[in-house]
């Protein structure tokens, strides 16, 4: 693709959206070509997700202007988007999983199967079969969505936003936000496959936090940076290096992990496991963990490692073998023991288990500590708003104001704020389970930056990650698991790490 | 960095595709099971719970419960709860009352009554859910509110007595029989076929399990979510309007105090029988069974002669059994 | 005495024709001003007042119709105070009164609820006025203890009643079969003395057994589903079906006109409300008792009238006159016609003066 190409089926010209104290769209100027893949990345908070949901119909532009085919015009909400010709595949959340996979394709859409307002299903469902062919998924219409992979789902996604085709709504737009989030390799590789091959009958924007991907499947690319566009480039002449500095404006490679932060952990134990076991997950599991020290755990699905994890955090206590806290034996029978033993757990889904969305940044800080803050049975609250202002400062937490709530910050703050509360309640051990899952390149680098700064002050992590090569960067200590054993131990001190295919070797 | 899930240590522990879901399907049979284990035990200890007369009873005490659960199956599919079930039972009894051939006034409206007390049903379930809907006041006040002011309309209409109806047609809901059973069963049955066409055949039906399975992603698909609260606050309001006929039919008048009651063997009935009161699960059909469940329970409890002071007891039981059980599908949803 | 549950028992479809209009108009002007007035509160003469709950139930709303035609033959101002339920309001009502008229009138009150018989009391006291209360009073108000003011309690026994109910239903049923009962809420005083009542009845008639006795906490609709069943349990055994209030007994009546058996196995019911009575005209309920609300309205303001007047000396008059049971009229076969001609069809005419014509025994506690 170059500039001279035909005529853009979708232009933003200058588009402005404010929100009450955010200038979240800044000027943003982007054509999509017909059969053409745009790939659009930022950090969390460049204003992507604001874009998307101007394009589906969610929020409306200030300023600025859309046209489509070359006419202006605004989507007023998504069925709007939907007749001019936009479709949407999210992550794989936006399935009705209580719905048949044929419902969830027509889903709102459904009167050109009625007669007299009585439902012909069976239409429905050839015409549902009709649109998974087209994009090559071999699953029964009838089926309940929640019995489909998530790469199965993405396919039904893809297949719904296709009958727009049927509606005659021109060319179509396909949004792709984040769709391969939740997909293994494989299945990534079958959704780009589709997408290459749909080209002939729509064009795509296609949002990631993965560059390479983004790189593998787009034309062109947008970066965004703090709600503007900054940059445009040909897949074919950019690479991921050069994205990164765009997106992040910092250099990637240059200590990504850290590693000369890496201080040699101090003499003290704080953990230390005995043949740790549990019936169907591990057995004799034995380690120190060191005060100072990042222990990394590594392993396949089914190795135990996240039973493990799951343990430490007081969710599944262990059947047998000895496991000591600060030097006092415990067993960790509820998270609340865990906590009380002085292990603070950072889970996955922040949204599920780590914070309070409702309540604001300073009522989650103090959570898990408010005795401390208590006189008399009431919470001092000024002390509260200090000591909470405080950990906003030290860890940057970018929030409007200590009374925010939760619920409106980015993934990347929300977890500072969860890492905010253990660090107030004096935890001396940190669970981190998949700290960085779901967080972009930037917001990873400033989880880093804080795992390293609180090891520093003497506090113990334990981490699983999401991939081996952010385990080996963060960890001085790699345990290798397979099968609920330990199978491998490595030391990884700085400029003298495991090599990946080294331990690969005893996970499989 | 975006070497991504080319390590071996995936991503995605639990994004495999859920190979339980049969054995949860089996736990929506559960209410049926219960409904025949209690059959069972009840003919061992009175073998008269068997015959075709006390089949015939059994009808007569499911038949308005029936009307009613299909209303608030709609609601509670939707995620959202009724309480105006009494409210609108009343107000449709009492005006029923006053407009067929009765022993207060000179009216004898007959059909034209039904229709008006029909209409009515749909109103209030149109207001219901313009005020949740527009107002955006959760439906639990809104129904609430309009639970009491139903009460209190048909209450300022009667000032507290009671009107004997005449009409032939309407006292023959409950008098007459065909082929066995009285009318009014066989009205309560046709009902249950209109609630299972709109929800199995019609897209407001199918919308109403979009709204309770994801509100947020039926919205993204287009679907106008306003216009099918209201639609299903409507139709509930004109199936609990059938109930007010129907009791006024039974009772053989309409007075303030029809309704008492109402709403706890609705809701119970709806619950039992296995629709999630998250919204999303459940159906028409599983009303009926539990609608039975209840009916057979209560039927059940006084011919195995068990002390009234015991009943209200198991019926809490019951109650508490049948939202552990609803609670536990949930779970094996999320734990899959 | 329990109050709210004597309302749930009697608060219930009684009346006649003329309340469909009447009670409607009386509701809505109740609504408005909590005291509802005639012009000009003349010197000297005292006011009478009935404070009772609502005006939209047909029992106090006969209540308030007795007070009236009392009033109207004594040409007493008179006034109506509406608590709606609400014990605060109802004293707060009597205290307002007690000012604007300085102590010069007659309050004959239903109290919300038994506690709120004493502060009316002494209010009553403090100003001068007289009080009558009935049906709800703490056990140790007496009012010998408030001389003069505090005239007498009105209250009636559910245990004569509920016994002759079921004499009426043994009768009808020819001496000897079998029974099943309805009974009110478990733990309500009238529900437990009408069950009472009963059990006194069948104890003398060893012929008639209870097959029977389930509650179903005054509701018709309750009533209905437990009679079905017994219909199955026992079938022909059932000879009659005695019911602790009239909605539970016309439910019964329309179970058994569901099975083809209205008229054939007899019904009695307690209160008196319309539909009762016109059911023993047709011949489908064996009786029923009336408690006169219109009696309790217009007499409770005689009697406290009648001493505020000083036709009477209170503190004179002996215990049985303070503390009293008014007696309910018996409605079978035999005099419904003239008590429908009376009482439903025509407004009542009874005579004021006669104070202590229905006091059927002093209450014991």
């Amino acid at each position: 693709m170059n500039a001279s190409s035909p005529e853009p089926v979708l232009s933003l010209i200058n588009v402005d959206k404010r929100f009450p104290g955010v200038h979240a769209l800044k000027q943003v100027s982007i054509d999509l070509r017909p059969g053409e893949v745009v790939g659009l990345i930022g950090e969390n908070g460049a204003g992507k997700s604001t874009l998307m949901k101007i394009l589906s119909g969610v929020y409306q532009h200030d300023a600025g202007e859309i046209r489509v085919g070359g006419r202006p015009t605004r989507f007023l909400d998504a069925a709007d988007a939907n007749s001019q010709g936009i479709g949407m595949v999210f992550q794989e959340q936006s399935l009705l999983t209580n719905l048949s996979v044929g419902e969830n394709i027509y889903l709102g859409n459904e009167k050109q199967f009625t007669r007299f307002g009585i439902m012909n299903w069976r239409t429905l469902y050839d015409a549902a079969a009709r649109q998974l062919a087209k994009v090559k998924v071999d699953v029964d219409p009838r089926a309940r969505a929640e019995d489909l992979d998530f790469a199965s789902r993405q396919m039904v996604e893809l297949a719904k936003a296709l009958t727009l085709e049927e509606r005659g709504a021109g060319h179509l737009i396909i949004l792709l936000d984040e769709p391969t989030s939740v997909l293994e390799r494989a299945e990534i590789e079958i959704l780009f496959a589709r997408v290459r091959a749909l080209k002939s009958r729509a064009s795509f924007i296609f949002v990631s936090h993965r560059l390479d991907e983004v790189l593998e499947l787009s034309d062109r690319i947008y970066v965004m940076k703090d709600g503007a566009v900054v940059a445009e480039r040909n897949a074919a002449e950019a690479d991921v290096t050069e994205l990164h500095q765009l997106m992040v404006g910092r250099s990637l490679q240059a200590e990504y992990y850290r590693e000369p932060l890496q201080k040699t952990y101090r003499a003290e134990i704080a953990v230390e496991a005995h043949n740790l076991s549990l019936a169907g997950a591990y057995r004799d599991i034995s380690f120190q963990l060191h005060r100072g020290e990042i222990l990394g755990i590594a392993g396949v699905i089914g190795s135990g490692r996240e039973e493990l994890t799951r343990t430490l955090a007081g969710f599944a206590p262990h059947g047998s073998g000895r496991l000591a806290v600060d030097g006092r034996e415990v067993t960790l029978r509820s998270p609340a023991e865990a906590v009380d033993s002085g292990i603070g757990y950072i889970p996955r889904e922040r949204r599920v288990e780590g914070l309070v969305l409702f309540l604001p940044v300073a009522a989650n800080i103090t959570l898990a500590d408010l005795e401390s803050l208590s006189r008399h049975g009431l919470i001092d609250a000024r002390e509260e708003r200090r000591l909470a202002i405080s950990w906003v400062e030290r860890l940057k937490v970018r929030t409007p104001s200590i009374n925010t709530l939760c619920l409106n910050l980015s993934g990347g703050n929300q977890q500072k704020v969860v890492l905010a509360k253990w660090l107030n309640a004096k935890a001396k051990v940190l669970v981190l389970d998949h700290p960085t899952r779901g967080l972009d390149v930037g917001a990873k680098e400033e989880v880093y930056d804080l795992v390293r700064a609180v090891t520093t002050e003497g506090l113990a992590v334990i981490l699983t990650s999401d991939t081996l090569e952010e385990t080996i960067g963060l960890s001085h200590t790699v345990l290798v698991m397979r099968d609920g054993e330990i199978t491998h131990r490595a030391s990884a001190n700085p400029g003298a790490k495991p090599r990946q295919v080294d331990l690969i070797g005893h996970m499989v | 960095m975006s070497t991504p899930t080319t390590s071996a240590t995936s991503a995605l522990p639990d994004a495999t595709p859920a190979k339980h879901v049969s054995r949860f399907r089996l736990a929506s049979w559960a209410p049926v099971i219960v409904l025949v284990l209690l059959c069972i035990i009840i003919a061992s200890i009175n073998p008269n719970f068997l015959s075709f007369g006390n089949f015939v009873r059994i009808s007569q005490a499911a038949m308005i419960p029936l009307v009613l659960g299909l209303g608030a199956t709609f609601i509670i599919l939707m995620g959202s709860i009724d309480l105006s079930v009494e409210g609108v039972l009343t107000l449709a009894a009492v005006i029923l009352s006053m407009l067929v051939l009765n022993g207060a006034n000179g009216n004898d409206y007959g059909l034209l009554a039904v229709l008006a007390v029909l209409v009515i049903g749909a109103a209030v379930g149109f207001v219901n859910g313009v005020i949740h809907v527009k107002l955006k006041v959760p439906s639990f006040m809104t129904t609430l509110g309009i639970w009491f002011i139903g009460v209190g309309a048909a209450n300022a209409l009667l000032g507290g007595m009671a009107i004997r109806i005449n009409d032939p047609m309407i006292r023959g809901l409950a008098i007459e029989r065909f082929l066995g059973f009285a009318r009014g069963v066989w009205l309560a049955l046709a009902c249950l076929g209109v609630a299972l066409v709109v929800q199995n055949y019609t897209r407001l039906g199918r919308h109403i399990y979009a709204l309770g399975g994801g509100e947020e992603l039926a919205a993204l698909s287009g679907i106008s979510v306003a216009r099918v609260r209201i639609m299903a606050f409507m139709l509930a309001g004109v199936f609990y309007a059938i109930g007010g006929i129907l009791a006024a039919a039974q009772l053989g008048l309409g007075n303030a105090q029809i309704g008492n009651g109402r709403l706890f063997t609705t809701v119970t009935a709806v619950v039992v029988g296995g629709t999630a009161l998250s919204g999303g699960q459940g159906s028409v059909l599983q009303t009926l069974v539990g609608v039975l469940i209840v009916v057979v329970l209560a039927n059940g409890m006084v011919l195995m002669g068990v002390p009234p002071s015991v009943q209200i007891g198991v019926q809490g039981l019951m109650i508490i059994a049948a939202v552990a059980l609803s609670i536990d599908r949930k779970l094996m949803r999320i734990v899959k | 005495m329990v109050r709210k549950t004597t309302t749930t028992a009697f608060g219930r479809p009684f009346g006649r024709r003329e309340f469909l209009k009447g009670a409607t108009l009386l509701g809505v002007a109740g609504a408005f001003p909590a005291i509802i007035t005639r012009p000009g509160f003349a010197q000297g003469a005292p006011t009478v007042v009935n404070s009772i709950r609502s005006l939209s139930n047909p029992y106090h709303a006969t209540w308030n119709k007795g007070g009236e035609a009392f009033a109207k033959s004594v040409s007493a101002e008179y006034v109506t105070l509406v608590t709606e339920g609400n014990s605060e309001k109802g004293i707060a009502d009597i205290k307002a009164i007690l000012a604007k008229t300085g102590g010069n009138c007659v309050i004959n009150v239903d109290p919300n609820d038994s506690p709120d018989a004493r502060p009316i009391v002494e209010a009553c006291k403090a100003a001068g006025a007289y009080v009558v209360t009935q049906w709800n009073k703490p056990a140790d108000l007496h009012p010998w203890d408030f001389d003069p003011n505090y005239v007498a309690h009105i209250s009636f026994s559910g245990v004569p009643y509920g016994k002759s109910m079921a004499e009426a239903l043994i009768k009808a049923m020819g001496g000897k079969g079998g029974i099943v009962a309805l009974g009110g809420i478990e733990s309500n005083v009238p529900a437990i003395e009408r069950k009472a009542g009963l059990e006194e009845a069948l104890k003398a008639n060893p012929d008639v057994k209870l097959l029977d006795m389930q509650v179903a906490n005054w509701s018709a609709t309750e009533a209905l589903e437990k009679t079905n069943a017994w219909l199955t349990q026992f079938g022909d055994e059932i000879g009659g079906i005695w019911a602790a209030n009239d909605d539970m007994a016309l439910a019964a009546v329309e179970a058994l006109r569901a099975d083809g058996r209205a008229g054939k196995v007899p019904v009695t019911g307690i209160d008196g409300i319309q539909l009762a009575v016109e059911a023993i005209l047709k011949g489908e309920l064996a009786g029923t008792v009336a408690w006169d609300p219109y009696w309790q309205g217009g007499m409770g303001l005689s009697i406290g009238y009648h001493a505020k007047t000083g036709k009477f000396d209170p503190s004179k008059e002996g215990q049985e006159h303070r503390e009293f049971y008014g007696t309910g009229v018996i409605i079978t076969a035999e005099n419904a016609q003239s008590f429908y001609d009376s009482n439903i069809k025509s407004e009542p005419r009874l005579d004021w003066n006669d104070i202590w014509g229905r006091v059927s025994g002093q209450i014991k506690y």
